[in-house]
Protein backbone atom coordinates (compact mmCIF):
# COMPACT_ATOMS: atom_id res chain seq x y z
CA UNK A 1 0.00 0.00 0.00
CA UNK A 2 2.57 2.75 1.53
CA UNK A 3 5.01 1.49 -1.87
CA UNK A 4 2.09 1.95 -4.25
CA UNK A 5 1.50 5.12 -3.15
CA UNK A 6 5.04 7.15 -3.08
CA UNK A 7 4.84 5.08 -6.46
CA UNK A 8 1.32 7.44 -7.21
CA UNK A 9 3.26 10.16 -5.30
CA UNK A 10 6.36 10.48 -7.77
CA UNK A 11 4.23 11.89 -10.47
CA UNK A 12 2.04 14.07 -8.75
CA UNK A 13 3.06 17.77 -8.60
CA UNK A 14 3.13 19.46 -5.60
CA UNK A 15 2.20 22.99 -5.24
CA UNK A 16 -0.74 23.04 -7.15
CA UNK A 17 -0.37 26.07 -9.96
CA UNK A 18 -3.28 27.69 -11.96
CA UNK A 19 -1.89 25.42 -14.73
CA UNK A 20 -3.90 22.73 -13.28
CA UNK A 21 -7.24 24.37 -14.00
CA UNK A 22 -6.08 23.86 -18.01
CA UNK A 23 -7.20 20.92 -18.50
CA UNK A 24 -5.68 18.70 -21.53
CA UNK A 25 -7.63 18.53 -24.63
CA UNK A 26 -10.51 15.58 -25.15
CA UNK A 27 -11.44 16.17 -28.99
CA UNK A 28 -8.31 15.80 -30.57
CA UNK A 29 -7.24 13.87 -28.22
CA UNK A 30 -4.55 15.29 -26.18
CA UNK A 31 -3.74 18.39 -28.81
CA UNK A 32 -1.69 20.95 -27.59
CA UNK A 33 -3.10 23.80 -30.04
CA UNK A 34 -6.40 22.90 -30.23
CA UNK A 35 -8.76 23.15 -27.10
CA UNK A 36 -11.98 23.82 -28.48
CA UNK A 37 -13.34 20.59 -26.35
CA UNK A 38 -12.03 19.76 -22.60
CA UNK A 39 -13.55 18.43 -19.68
CA UNK A 40 -14.78 21.94 -19.10
CA UNK A 41 -17.01 21.87 -22.06
CA UNK A 42 -18.10 18.66 -21.54
CA UNK A 43 -18.90 19.13 -17.83
CA UNK A 44 -21.17 22.59 -19.29
CA UNK A 45 -22.71 20.43 -22.32
CA UNK A 46 -23.55 17.40 -19.80
CA UNK A 47 -25.11 20.28 -17.54
CA UNK A 48 -26.97 21.92 -19.67
CA UNK A 49 -28.25 18.51 -21.49
CA UNK A 50 -29.26 17.13 -18.00
CA UNK A 51 -31.36 20.61 -16.96
CA UNK A 52 -32.91 20.33 -20.15
CA UNK A 53 -33.94 17.07 -19.76
CA UNK A 54 -34.90 16.94 -16.32
CA UNK A 55 -37.33 19.58 -17.09
CA UNK A 56 -38.83 17.92 -20.08
CA UNK A 57 -39.33 14.65 -18.55
CA UNK A 58 -40.62 15.61 -15.17
CA UNK A 59 -43.13 18.27 -17.09
CA UNK A 60 -44.01 16.14 -19.89
CA UNK A 61 -47.18 14.88 -18.22
CA UNK A 62 -47.97 17.13 -15.59
CA UNK A 63 -50.19 15.94 -12.56
CA UNK A 64 -52.25 17.50 -10.27
CA UNK A 65 -50.87 15.03 -7.72
CA UNK A 66 -46.85 15.50 -8.57
CA UNK A 67 -44.75 12.41 -9.23
CA UNK A 68 -41.50 12.34 -7.46
CA UNK A 69 -39.67 14.09 -10.44
CA UNK A 70 -42.24 16.95 -10.96
CA UNK A 71 -42.48 17.51 -6.93
CA UNK A 72 -38.66 18.01 -7.14
CA UNK A 73 -38.86 20.35 -10.46
CA UNK A 74 -41.66 22.22 -8.72
CA UNK A 75 -40.05 22.46 -5.65
CA UNK A 76 -37.03 24.03 -7.26
CA UNK A 77 -39.07 26.41 -9.23
CA UNK A 78 -41.19 26.98 -6.16
CA UNK A 79 -38.31 28.17 -4.08
CA UNK A 80 -36.61 30.88 -6.63
CA UNK A 81 -40.04 32.14 -7.24
CA UNK A 82 -41.39 32.67 -4.00
CA UNK A 83 -38.45 32.80 -2.01
CA UNK A 84 -36.01 34.93 -4.27
CA UNK A 85 -37.89 36.64 -7.44
CA UNK A 86 -41.43 37.40 -5.42
CA UNK A 87 -39.55 38.45 -1.79
CA UNK A 88 -37.47 40.39 -3.70
CA UNK A 89 -39.54 41.84 -6.39
CA UNK A 90 -42.92 41.91 -5.11
CA UNK A 91 -46.12 40.40 -7.70
CA UNK A 92 -44.27 41.49 -10.71
CA UNK A 93 -40.91 39.04 -9.76
CA UNK A 94 -43.19 36.20 -11.75
CA UNK A 95 -41.99 37.29 -14.56
CA UNK A 96 -38.44 37.38 -13.36
CA UNK A 97 -39.14 34.00 -11.78
CA UNK A 98 -38.11 31.55 -15.21
CA UNK A 99 -34.95 33.73 -15.56
CA UNK A 100 -34.17 33.56 -12.17
CA UNK A 101 -34.93 30.06 -11.99
CA UNK A 102 -32.74 28.88 -15.07
CA UNK A 103 -29.87 30.99 -13.47
CA UNK A 104 -30.25 29.57 -10.18
CA UNK A 105 -30.22 26.31 -11.43
CA UNK A 106 -27.66 26.29 -13.84
CA UNK A 107 -25.24 27.68 -11.58
CA UNK A 108 -26.01 24.86 -9.02
CA UNK A 109 -25.29 22.43 -11.20
CA UNK A 110 -22.01 24.04 -13.04
CA UNK A 111 -20.50 24.18 -9.39
CA UNK A 112 -21.65 21.02 -8.45
CA UNK A 113 -19.13 19.66 -10.44
CA UNK A 114 -16.68 20.74 -8.28
CA UNK A 115 -17.33 17.74 -5.68
CA UNK A 116 -19.00 14.98 -8.02
CA UNK A 117 -16.01 12.35 -8.18
CA UNK A 118 -14.22 11.82 -11.70
CA UNK A 119 -15.37 15.09 -12.02
CA UNK A 120 -14.10 17.28 -9.41
CA UNK A 121 -13.73 20.98 -10.99
CA UNK A 122 -16.78 23.53 -11.73
CA UNK A 123 -16.24 25.04 -14.88
CA UNK A 124 -17.42 27.92 -13.25
CA UNK A 125 -13.77 28.13 -11.88
CA UNK A 126 -12.71 29.78 -15.18
CA UNK A 127 -14.08 33.44 -15.21
CA UNK A 128 -15.38 33.03 -18.39
CA UNK A 129 -18.89 31.58 -17.20
CA UNK A 130 -19.14 33.37 -14.60
CA UNK A 131 -18.60 36.77 -16.58
CA UNK A 132 -21.19 35.53 -19.33
CA UNK A 133 -23.64 35.13 -16.75
CA UNK A 134 -22.59 38.56 -14.72
CA UNK A 135 -22.97 40.39 -18.32
CA UNK A 136 -26.67 38.65 -19.12
CA UNK A 137 -27.97 40.10 -16.02
CA UNK A 138 -26.01 43.33 -16.32
CA UNK A 139 -27.17 43.62 -19.53
CA UNK A 140 -31.46 42.57 -18.28
CA UNK A 141 -31.41 45.07 -15.41
CA UNK A 142 -30.03 48.17 -17.66
CA UNK A 143 -32.53 46.73 -20.17
CA UNK A 144 -35.16 46.43 -17.53
CA UNK A 145 -34.51 49.51 -16.09
CA UNK A 146 -34.60 51.61 -19.14
CA UNK A 147 -37.72 50.22 -20.17
CA UNK A 148 -39.50 50.93 -16.95
CA UNK A 149 -38.39 54.29 -16.85
CA UNK A 150 -38.01 55.17 -19.99
CA UNK A 151 -34.43 55.10 -22.07
CA UNK A 152 -32.34 57.69 -20.94
CA UNK A 153 -34.26 58.41 -18.04
CA UNK A 154 -33.26 55.62 -16.27
CA UNK A 155 -29.94 56.76 -16.54
CA UNK A 156 -30.66 59.87 -14.70
CA UNK A 157 -32.69 58.12 -12.34
CA UNK A 158 -30.00 55.83 -11.90
CA UNK A 159 -26.91 58.18 -11.44
CA UNK A 160 -28.70 61.01 -10.13
CA UNK A 161 -29.51 60.75 -6.14
CA UNK A 162 -31.87 63.03 -4.38
CA UNK A 163 -29.45 65.71 -2.98
CA UNK A 164 -28.75 69.16 -3.00
CA UNK A 165 -26.44 70.23 -6.00
CA UNK A 166 -24.04 70.87 -4.76
CA UNK A 167 -23.31 67.47 -3.56
CA UNK A 168 -24.18 65.91 -6.38
CA UNK A 169 -20.56 66.11 -8.37
CA UNK A 170 -19.39 64.08 -5.12
CA UNK A 171 -22.00 61.49 -5.43
CA UNK A 172 -22.37 61.08 -8.96
CA UNK A 173 -19.23 59.35 -9.97
CA UNK A 174 -19.73 56.97 -7.17
CA UNK A 175 -23.29 55.85 -7.97
CA UNK A 176 -21.81 55.02 -11.51
CA UNK A 177 -19.45 53.12 -10.15
CA UNK A 178 -20.85 51.40 -7.75
CA UNK A 179 -23.57 50.90 -10.11
CA UNK A 180 -22.38 50.25 -13.82
CA UNK A 181 -18.75 48.89 -13.06
CA UNK A 182 -18.72 47.72 -9.52
CA UNK A 183 -21.95 45.50 -9.85
CA UNK A 184 -21.04 43.19 -12.98
CA UNK A 185 -17.67 42.88 -12.30
CA UNK A 186 -18.24 41.66 -8.29
CA UNK A 187 -20.90 39.14 -9.94
CA UNK A 188 -18.44 37.19 -11.78
CA UNK A 189 -15.49 37.47 -9.46
CA UNK A 190 -17.33 36.26 -6.10
CA UNK A 191 -18.90 33.27 -8.42
CA UNK A 192 -15.44 32.32 -10.15
CA UNK A 193 -13.26 33.54 -7.00
CA UNK A 194 -15.10 31.04 -4.69
CA UNK A 195 -15.25 27.90 -7.20
CA UNK A 196 -11.77 28.89 -8.01
CA UNK A 197 -10.78 28.68 -4.50
CA UNK A 198 -12.44 25.58 -3.41
CA UNK A 199 -11.24 23.74 -6.30
CA UNK A 200 -7.37 24.78 -5.49
CA UNK A 201 -8.33 24.16 -2.05
CA UNK A 202 -9.01 20.43 -2.12
CA UNK A 203 -5.87 19.96 -4.78
CA UNK A 204 -3.68 21.39 -1.91
CA UNK A 205 -4.74 19.16 0.65
CA UNK A 206 -5.04 16.18 -1.77
CA UNK A 207 -1.83 16.46 -3.16
CA UNK A 208 -0.22 17.62 0.22
CA UNK A 209 -1.46 14.47 1.48
CA UNK A 210 1.03 12.60 -1.46
CA UNK A 211 3.51 15.35 -0.93
CA UNK A 212 3.91 14.29 2.88
CA UNK A 213 4.03 10.73 2.23
CA UNK A 214 6.95 11.33 -0.59
CA UNK A 215 8.59 13.70 1.54
CA UNK A 216 9.90 11.37 4.32
CA UNK A 217 8.52 8.27 6.39
CA UNK A 218 7.63 10.63 9.41
CA UNK A 219 5.25 12.73 7.82
CA UNK A 220 3.70 9.72 6.29
CA UNK A 221 0.59 9.88 9.39
CA UNK A 222 0.18 13.01 8.47
CA UNK A 223 -0.92 12.64 5.03
CA UNK A 224 -3.70 10.55 6.09
CA UNK A 225 -4.71 13.62 8.63
CA UNK A 226 -4.21 15.89 4.94
CA UNK A 227 -6.94 13.71 3.06
CA UNK A 228 -9.37 13.81 5.91
CA UNK A 229 -9.15 17.41 6.08
CA UNK A 230 -9.78 16.90 2.27
CA UNK A 231 -12.97 15.14 3.05
CA UNK A 232 -14.19 17.68 5.58
CA UNK A 233 -13.51 20.74 2.87
CA UNK A 234 -15.61 18.70 0.28
CA UNK A 235 -18.47 19.48 2.36
CA UNK A 236 -17.45 22.54 2.93
CA UNK A 237 -17.58 23.07 -1.07
CA UNK A 238 -21.03 21.68 -1.02
CA UNK A 239 -22.05 24.50 1.17
CA UNK A 240 -20.27 26.95 -1.04
CA UNK A 241 -21.76 25.69 -4.01
CA UNK A 242 -24.74 25.69 -2.94
CA UNK A 243 -24.60 29.75 -1.63
CA UNK A 244 -22.84 30.73 -4.53
CA UNK A 245 -25.38 30.15 -6.77
CA UNK A 246 -28.44 31.57 -4.59
CA UNK A 247 -26.09 34.51 -3.96
CA UNK A 248 -25.82 34.98 -7.47
CA UNK A 249 -29.14 34.93 -8.01
CA UNK A 250 -30.84 37.18 -5.31
CA UNK A 251 -28.45 39.91 -6.48
CA UNK A 252 -29.10 39.53 -10.07
CA UNK A 253 -32.97 39.83 -8.68
CA UNK A 254 -31.85 42.35 -6.19
CA UNK A 255 -30.28 44.59 -9.28
CA UNK A 256 -33.53 44.05 -11.07
CA UNK A 257 -35.51 45.19 -8.44
CA UNK A 258 -33.28 48.21 -8.03
CA UNK A 259 -33.57 49.16 -11.52
CA UNK A 260 -37.13 48.61 -11.21
CA UNK A 261 -37.17 50.87 -8.12
CA UNK A 262 -39.17 54.21 -8.16
CA UNK A 263 -38.38 57.25 -6.34
CA UNK A 264 -39.01 57.08 -2.54
CA UNK B 1 -40.81 22.72 0.39
CA UNK B 2 -44.75 21.49 -0.39
CA UNK B 3 -45.28 24.49 1.10
CA UNK B 4 -44.86 26.68 -2.40
CA UNK B 5 -48.10 27.88 -3.20
CA UNK B 6 -48.30 30.43 -6.11
CA UNK B 7 -48.63 33.64 -4.35
CA UNK B 8 -52.16 34.93 -5.06
CA UNK B 9 -53.07 37.51 -7.86
CA UNK B 10 -50.44 37.24 -9.87
CA UNK B 11 -49.09 39.64 -11.93
CA UNK B 12 -50.41 42.34 -10.57
CA UNK B 13 -47.93 45.47 -10.17
CA UNK B 14 -46.68 47.15 -7.52
CA UNK B 15 -48.92 46.28 -4.76
CA UNK B 16 -47.02 45.90 -1.29
CA UNK B 17 -42.80 47.36 -1.77
CA UNK B 18 -41.03 43.85 -0.87
CA UNK B 19 -38.83 43.72 1.69
CA UNK B 20 -34.87 44.69 0.17
CA UNK B 21 -33.36 41.79 1.01
CA UNK B 22 -30.17 43.30 -1.82
CA UNK B 23 -29.66 46.32 0.77
CA UNK B 24 -26.64 45.37 2.85
CA UNK B 25 -24.59 44.54 -0.38
CA UNK B 26 -25.64 47.63 -2.08
CA UNK B 27 -24.81 49.53 1.54
CA UNK B 28 -21.15 48.21 1.20
CA UNK B 29 -20.59 48.62 -2.46
CA UNK B 30 -21.27 52.01 -1.76
CA UNK B 31 -18.99 52.53 0.88
CA UNK B 32 -16.21 50.74 -0.97
CA UNK B 33 -16.56 52.36 -4.32
CA UNK B 34 -16.96 55.31 -2.61
CA UNK B 35 -13.23 55.66 -1.00
CA UNK B 36 -11.88 53.60 -4.14
CA UNK B 37 -13.40 56.39 -6.58
CA UNK B 38 -12.43 59.56 -4.30
CA UNK B 39 -9.15 58.11 -3.05
CA UNK B 40 -8.72 56.93 -6.82
CA UNK B 41 -9.33 60.57 -7.63
CA UNK B 42 -6.97 61.59 -4.86
CA UNK B 43 -4.16 59.54 -5.89
CA UNK B 44 -4.26 60.92 -9.37
CA UNK B 45 -4.01 64.52 -7.78
CA UNK B 46 -0.80 63.52 -5.90
CA UNK B 47 0.66 62.60 -8.67
CA UNK B 48 0.29 65.66 -10.70
CA UNK B 49 1.07 67.98 -7.34
CA UNK B 50 3.49 65.66 -6.46
CA UNK B 51 2.33 65.14 -2.40
CA UNK B 52 2.83 61.42 -1.26
CA UNK B 53 -0.64 60.55 -0.31
CA UNK B 54 -2.31 63.35 1.54
CA UNK B 55 -4.65 64.23 -1.28
CA UNK B 56 -5.51 60.27 -1.52
CA UNK B 57 -6.56 60.21 2.38
CA UNK B 58 -8.71 63.02 1.89
CA UNK B 59 -10.18 61.68 -1.03
CA UNK B 60 -10.87 58.19 0.77
CA UNK B 61 -12.54 59.97 3.52
CA UNK B 62 -14.79 62.28 1.45
CA UNK B 63 -15.35 59.37 -0.68
CA UNK B 64 -16.54 56.80 2.37
CA UNK B 65 -18.89 60.58 3.41
CA UNK B 66 -20.10 60.30 0.02
CA UNK B 67 -20.96 56.73 0.65
CA UNK B 68 -22.40 57.07 4.02
CA UNK B 69 -24.43 59.98 2.40
CA UNK B 70 -25.73 57.75 -0.58
CA UNK B 71 -26.68 55.05 1.85
CA UNK B 72 -28.76 57.21 3.80
CA UNK B 73 -30.39 58.99 1.46
CA UNK B 74 -31.16 55.69 -1.23
CA UNK B 75 -31.51 53.31 1.10
CA UNK B 76 -32.95 54.90 4.58
CA UNK B 77 -36.64 55.28 5.70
Amino acid sequence: MAGQLSVLAAEVPFPPTVEDFYLPSIVPWGAHNDYWFTKITLLMWISVAAIIIFFLVSYRKPKLVPTKKQWIAESIYGFVRNNIAVDMLGKRGINFAPYLTTLFIFILIMNFWAIVPLAQISPNSHIAFPAILAAISYVMFIYIGMKHHGGLKYFKHALIPPAPWFILPLLIPIEFFSTFLVRPFSLAVRLFANMFAGHMLLLVFTLGGFALINANVWFAPFSVVSWAMSIALTFLEFLVICLQAYVFTVLSASYVQGALADEH
Amino acid sequence: MTGQEPPKNPSGNDDPPPPDTGMGMTAVAYLITGMLVWGGVGLLVDHWVGTKGIFAGIGAVVGIGGGVYLIVRRLGA
